[in-house]
């Protein structure tokens, strides 16, 4: 099946982008690299009327160190250019690590950083690890910019705050505090595939071995990317044991996700999943953390 | 639209339509290298370099290709030479049906263009964006690093080696010992293995330390370098003029009859030239399986119907200018549907009250069309009861095995034109030309002679297209267009309009005694044969034959009742019911050794058939008429022996292995499997070949039997390249033709290598009487103790002729003569190959995830005539079946829509998670086969299902019964412990 027939629109600048996604309203449709919306659109799920290519607007695309250790990255970059990139990899080696289970190399260098957090797929990790990240997202339209954070990104399923003549330009990192250990864990029938569950985490210890702050994202369980709030409240200022992990798993597992049943498996057993996949990923990142 | 880009190095303009994929762009430009396989960037045939990155085409629209370099194998080498990654791909084996091998150069030159020294994993994770279907990446990721070395400029070491034994190979030379009588020395004690075998009488100019120069070598494939330069050798690669585009409309619902459809709106739109439904073709009862004349019953199937059977059945087609007019066309053909109740369970199928598939007047044999019964089978061979009462223990128990799809990464496609004669060509990706020829006559009212069915190279084909599928839909277009028509199924309608592997429920009752004798197997099956019985008694059959002639045992009984159900036909698929009965067969045997505390490799070596053995229930079901079939050659025992060393089975008894203590959550285990197949159908399956001799003394070859990626050209040419005592390169072997070769049956049942290649060394010993008579004339001496050897006719006197002034003096200067011969072979016999199969798993105990870092899999083919592309059969087939073992299967909601419509869904294994796979050949001499071979390709598939299902139980003591072992079913077995 091929797509349906459509408007075609390559801007070269940020300006002219914005004027056409203006101009088009609800019929225009952002194509960053489209990994996941021309898949879509030959399976005939998604239908746009007219697209607006962004692949030619070259100031999109950058990976730029921010003052307080942090990293900006362009909504264009492509997901292996991340991966590559040796700030990246100094600074936030669990991004390195989440981009390596997306798909594979093939749909790494053309997939992009932010087009896949503005498609939202709830099964998606881009979503999951911003979420993790605590990122802010600089959105442009023609009557200027806007900064969302991460966490109030995220609406549901494939929707986000962006309005139809917004777009999603630039995705910045606050730094990494130092003495984070993060963790990836999912659990897939493919290595590139979409998981049936998967948590990301960090967690920050202080100097006397107590957290600091732990963060736990998941997805592929719930409606959207998911940051749960229950090991942060349980696990702050506290001695990370085993026990304390535990039941952090097993209260995000009950109570901080939403898996249905679908081909990919029933809800009690993505539960459980969820509740090994929390506890090895907080042991992980602890044990990353005192390294 | 125009886009500028530079297209292997030249600046290149291409005028794409806006909405077309770079894949088609590319394509229409001539680059056929570029391959589709899937429309969602998950098979990555389609892939190129895009400034330097290896990038997906299928889902990058042509526009944005605009200003970018592109680079594709066609610009990686000339006429005459080859690029080393090109080179490497040949040379290590690694092409098998090429379809994807393109991609996998590409990612090769990008990976070694970041990395010249790349480690395994970095080879792994280059090819994790192709899916191969064939390779099980094993040959490919040594190309990947064989292709580094090369680059780097090292040397590599030569690919030879092989051979066979010259007295076993020419031993009994002269007249052919195919297709003889039962061998005397079966009757003996003698064994017919390569150390046993007596009573040979040895050619004069054999001596003993002599191997063979072509047989029994890993030549490289006859057809590998053109796959590799991507060169247009497949059924799409090929441009018509006036060529339309054909699409087909499908049912959305799983059983519904037509009330009336309306195409009047579709043929008005401008650019459609046919609109065709069952009002407009005539209606003839057929089966598409692609099986011997008369094809089996039930005839089932009309082109066109007026009630549809599953999701996906066939309502019309349409034929137009361009694909999207002709997509256009098929949503504007309007549907009045009945929709009727449907079955998907075939265990419900049968019962009072379940929705009757087919009630119309007109199929013809189905046994009980009320009760949805396709067929039953029935086989006994002594009073089981009896055996039963007289045995000290009977066990009992039901195992299950999915549909999978063969995902040949070439989708079904068919062109078809008119030629100058006004004879219909049909250009198709088909396993079986010549039943396709004489299946499709009838559909079209076309006599046989009329039509002419061209297989050019197959994109894979594992059984799937061993069915005259959608032949007869693109002919019908070009009878009523009177122009080339194209119809090729999109990956969505593989998954939901093509074939299957039959699932079945395979219930096994063992009965044996207290020291481990099994005495008695009773096996009943219900298989569900979803909305039409292509291949369903047959599979099924299989299934009991494999199931049933594997152990000694005193009474054997077999009972299958097969059913239709809503859902996609099943068919052919690799190992054709033999998985599905091996599984439970496997899975029992485990279950019994267990119980009566053997280790189950112990009781396999017990209880397994040998050499001499009688395989009574071939004839009980009817194989090979009345013939009684036995076992000439087996190496199972060796087999057992080194795949055993190979996976270290005494690690199963050391509990530090078993348990991680870094990991306390796996546990490991490993798993056996006997494996046994058979070499074609006894009495049935016959293959043809001619060879006629050139100028040069090279040898033109025709076959009819259809390579679709195995090999078989090469294994074929091999065998005449050593009979003619010339070298590869001088046969030029043209395969499956319907005008051009002999008939051949085709490519199925494991029998090209024997029965094809049968047939190649009858014709090659018949071209090898004329030349030696000539060469004696031109010599002046006697026939008597002359040889072909080194392009030479030896006379016995040790003075020769060259094979090129043998050809020269017969074409053109004395008593003038083609040397030519002709030949064709079938054998009362099915020789038996065997194999064993391990597995090492380790099982995570809190998620229920199964990991396969090893497979193993020895295997006794005989004489292995290319164990290049044996050893390839080998991985690949493993690799597949673990597919079948862990995660592929189609399921279905109630109303019978199948859930997995794309590879991302379907979970086919990709290179970066493929277990270590290795292969074993174990030689023996086949003495009804061709210098001594019998099959390799099926058995691979029979051993990883159960050894996976035995190394679980080996690892956390939890037995599945069911196929695949979904983690959530491990995890749930877990739980209920």
């Amino acid at each position: 099946m091929k797509p349906a027939p459509f408007d075609y629109y390559a801007p070269t600048s940020v300006e002219e982008a914005l004027d056409k996604l203006t101009e088009l309203g609800y019929s225009g449709k952002v194509l960053a690299g489209g990994q996941s919306l021309i898949p879509a659109m030959n399976f005939r799920m998604a239908r746009p009327t007219a697209l607006v290519d962004l692949n030619k607007v070259k100031e999109l695309s950058y990976i730029k160190p921010t003052a307080d250790g942090g990293l900006a990255i362009g909504t264009m970059t492509r997901d292996s250019v991340v991966e590559d990139d040796i700030l990246v990899n100094e600074r936030f080696p669990i991004l390195v690590n989440t981009i390596k289970h997306i798909a594979h190399k093939q749909i790494r260098n053309r997939g992009t950083f932010g087009g896949a957090i503005a498609h939202a797929d709830p099964a998606a990790q881009l979503p999951a690890a911003i979420l993790l990240l605590d990122a802010n997202l600089k959105v442009l339209s023609k009557s200027g910019e806007r900064w969302v954070k991460a966490t109030d990104f995220f609406i549901g399923p494939f929707m986000t705050v962006l309005e139809p003549e917004e777009m999603l330009a630039e995705v910045v990192l606050p730094p990494m505090a130092p003495r984070t250990g993060a963790s990836y864990q999912q659990v897939s029938r493919q290595k590139g595939g979409y998981a049936q569950a998967a948590v990301i985490s960090t967690v920050t210890l202080d100097g006397s071995d107590r957290v600091k702050e732990a963060r736990v994202a998941l997805f592929s369980v719930g409606e959207s990317a998911l940051l749960a709030s229950k090991p942060n409240q349980v696990l702050a200022g506290q001695v990370p044991t085993a026990e304390a992990i535990e039941e952090v798993a097993a209260y995000v597992a009950k109570n901080e996700c939403d898996p249905g049943t679908d081909i990919h498996g029933t809800e009690e057993y993505r539960r459980n999943l969820v509740h090994v996949l929390v506890r090895r990923a907080l042991i992980d990142a602890v044990q990353q953390a005192k390294k | 639209m125009n886009i500028h880009l530079k297209l292997n190095g030249k600046d290149t303009d291409l005028v794409v339509i806006q909405d077309e994929s770079l894949l088609t762009a590319l394509r229409r430009a001539g680059i056929w290298s570029v391959k589709h396989g899937c429309e969602t960037g998950e098979c990555g045939a389609c892939s190129v370099l895009m400034d330097g990155k290896l990038v997906p085409t299928c889902v990058m629209l042509a526009p944005q290709a605009d200003g970018h370099e592109i680079e594709t194998v066609e610009g990686m080498s000339e006429i005459n030479t080859i690029h080393p990654i090109q080179k490497a791909f040949t040379e290590m084996g690694a092409v098998q049906c090429g379809y994807c091998t393109p991609a996998m150069v590409l990612a090769t030159k990008a990976l070694i263009n970041k990395e010249m020294y790349p480690t395994l994993e970095d080879a792994r994770d280059a090819l994790s964006s192709t899916i191969c279907r064939c390779t099980g990446y094993v040959k490919p990721v040594e190309a990947i690093m064989r292709a580094a070395a090369m680059l780097r400029g090292e040397e590599v070491p030569p690919i030879d080696g092989g051979g066979i034994p010259m007295e076993i190979a020419f031993g009994l030379t002269g007249e052919s010992d195919l297709g003889r009588d039962l061998p005397d020395f079966l009757k003996g004690d003698s064994g017919s293995d390569l150390k046993t075998k007596k009573d040979v009488k040895f050619a004069p100019w054999v001596t003993p330390e002599s191997q063979t120069d072509v047989v029994g070598h890993p030549e490289i494939k006859v057809d590998a370098v053109k796959l590799a330069k991507g060169k247009p050798a497949f059924t799409d690669d090929i441009n018509l003029p006036g060529m339309l585009y054909a699409e087909m409309l499908t049912s959305p619902h799983g059983h519904a009859r037509i009330r009336n459809i309306d195409t009047s709106k579709a043929k008005a739109l401008q650019g459609v030239h046919a609109v065709l439904t069952y009002k407009d073709i005539p209606r003839v009862i057929y089966a598409s399986g692609g099986q011997s004349w008369p094809n089996p019953k039930p005839w089932d199937q009309v082109s066109l119907d007026n009630k549809v059977r599953f999701v996906g059945d066939r309502v019309a087609v349409v034929a137009a200018e361009t694909p999207e007019i002709a997509r256009a066309a098929v949503k504007l053909i309007d549907v009045d549907y009945e929709v009727l109740p449907v079955v998907l369970d075939p265990r419900e199928a049968g019962k009072p009250g379940a929705p009757v598939i087919h009630d119309e007047p007109d199929a013809v044999g189905i046994p009980d069309a009320s009760r949805n019964l396709v067929n039953v089978v029935d086989a006994v061979w002594n009073d089981v009861d009896k055996v039963f009462a007289e045995c000290d223990r009977v066990f009992e128990n039901t195992y299950y095995t999915p549909k999978q799809q063969q995902a040949h990464i070439e989708p079904h496609i068919t062109i078809t034109y008119w030629d100058e004669d006004e004879r219909l060509v049909v250009r198709t990706s088909t396993q079986v030309p010549f039943h396709a020829r004489r299946m499709l006559a009838p559909l079209i009212g076309l006599p046989v002679k009329r039509i002419r069915v061209i297989k050019p190279r197959i994109g894979g084909g594992f059984g799937g297209k061993q069915e005259m599928l959608i032949e007869d839909l693109a002919a019908h277009l070009t009878l009523a267009t009177n122009r080339p028509v194209r119809l090729e199924y999109t990956r969505e309608q593989e998954f939901t309009s093509s074939r299957s592997r039959h699932p079945m429920y395979v219930t096994f009752k063992v009965g044996v005694m207290n020291d481990g004798t099994i005495r008695a197997l009773d096996m009943s099956v219900i298989s569900d044969t979803g909305a039409y019985g292509s291949h369903s008694l047959t599979v099924a059959s299989v299934s009991g034959l494999r199931g049933l002639s594997t152990y000694k045992a005193d009474a054997l009984r077999f009972h299958a009742d097969i059913y239709y159900t809503n859902k996609a036909p099943a068919g052919a698929f690799r190992g054709y019911g033999a998985p599905q009965g091996m599984f439970g067969l496997e899975v029992i045997i485990d279950e019994i050794a267990h119980s009566l505390g053997f280790d189950p490799l112990e009781f396999r070596r017990k209880n397994a058939v040998n050499v001499g053995d009688h395989i009574p229930i071939s004839t009980a079901l009817g194989e090979g008429g009345t013939i009684e079939q036995y076992v000439l050659s087996c190496g199972l025992q060796e087999c057992f022996d080194e795949a055993a060393k190979s996976i270290q089975w005494e690690r199963r008894n050391d509990p530090k292995w078993r348990v991680d203590p870094e990991r306390p959550h796996i546990r490991r285990g490993l798993g056996v499997a006997t494996c046994m197949h058979g070499t074609a159908i006894p009495g049935l399956d016959m293959g043809g070949a001619s060879i006629k001799m050139n100028d040069d003394g090279s040898f033109n070859v025709q076959v009819g039997a259809t390579d679709l990626g195995t090999g078989s050209d090469t294994v074929i040419a091999q065998i005449i390249a050593e009979t003619l005592g010339c070298r590869l390169e001088d046969i030029i072997i043209y395969s499956s033709d319907t005008d051009m070769t002999p008939f051949d049956v085709g490519a199925y049942a494991s029998s090209t290598t024997f029965i094809s290649g049968g047939s190649a060394k009858k014709a090659a010993e018949i071209v090898r009487k004329q030349i030696i008579e000539r060469a004696a004339k031109i010599l002046k001496t006697t026939t008597e103790g002359m040889y072909l050897r080194n392009r030479q006719a030896y006379a016995a006197d040790g003075r020769s002729v060259s094979l090129e002034a043998v050809a020269l003096n017969s074409l053109h200067t004395v008593d003038q003569q083609q040397i030519m011969g002709t030949a064709s072979f079938m054998s009362n016999y099915a020789p038996p190959p065997f194999g064993a199969q391990f597995v090492e798993v380790e099982v995570d105990t809190e998620t229920g995830m199964v990991r396969v870092p090893r497979m193993v899999m020895a295997v006794d083919c005989g004489t292995a005539i290319n164990p290049m592309t044996a050893s390839g059969q080998i991985e690949g087939g493993q690799l597949q079946a673990l597919g079948m073992a862990i995660s592929e299967g189609m399921e279905y909601d109630t109303e019978g829509n199948v859930l997995q419509k794309r590879f991302g869904d379907y979970r086919i294994y990709e290179a970066d998670e493929a277990p270590d796979i290795t292969a074993i050949l174990v030689p023996t001499y086949e003495p009804s086969g061709p210098y001594g071979a019998k099959a390799v390709a099926e058995i691979p598939m029979d051993g990883v299902g159960p050894a996976v299902s035995n190394a679980i139980f080996d690892a956390i003591g939890v037995r599945l019964r069911e196929l695949p072992v979904l983690p959530e079913k491990v995890w749930k077995g877990i739980q209920e412990k």
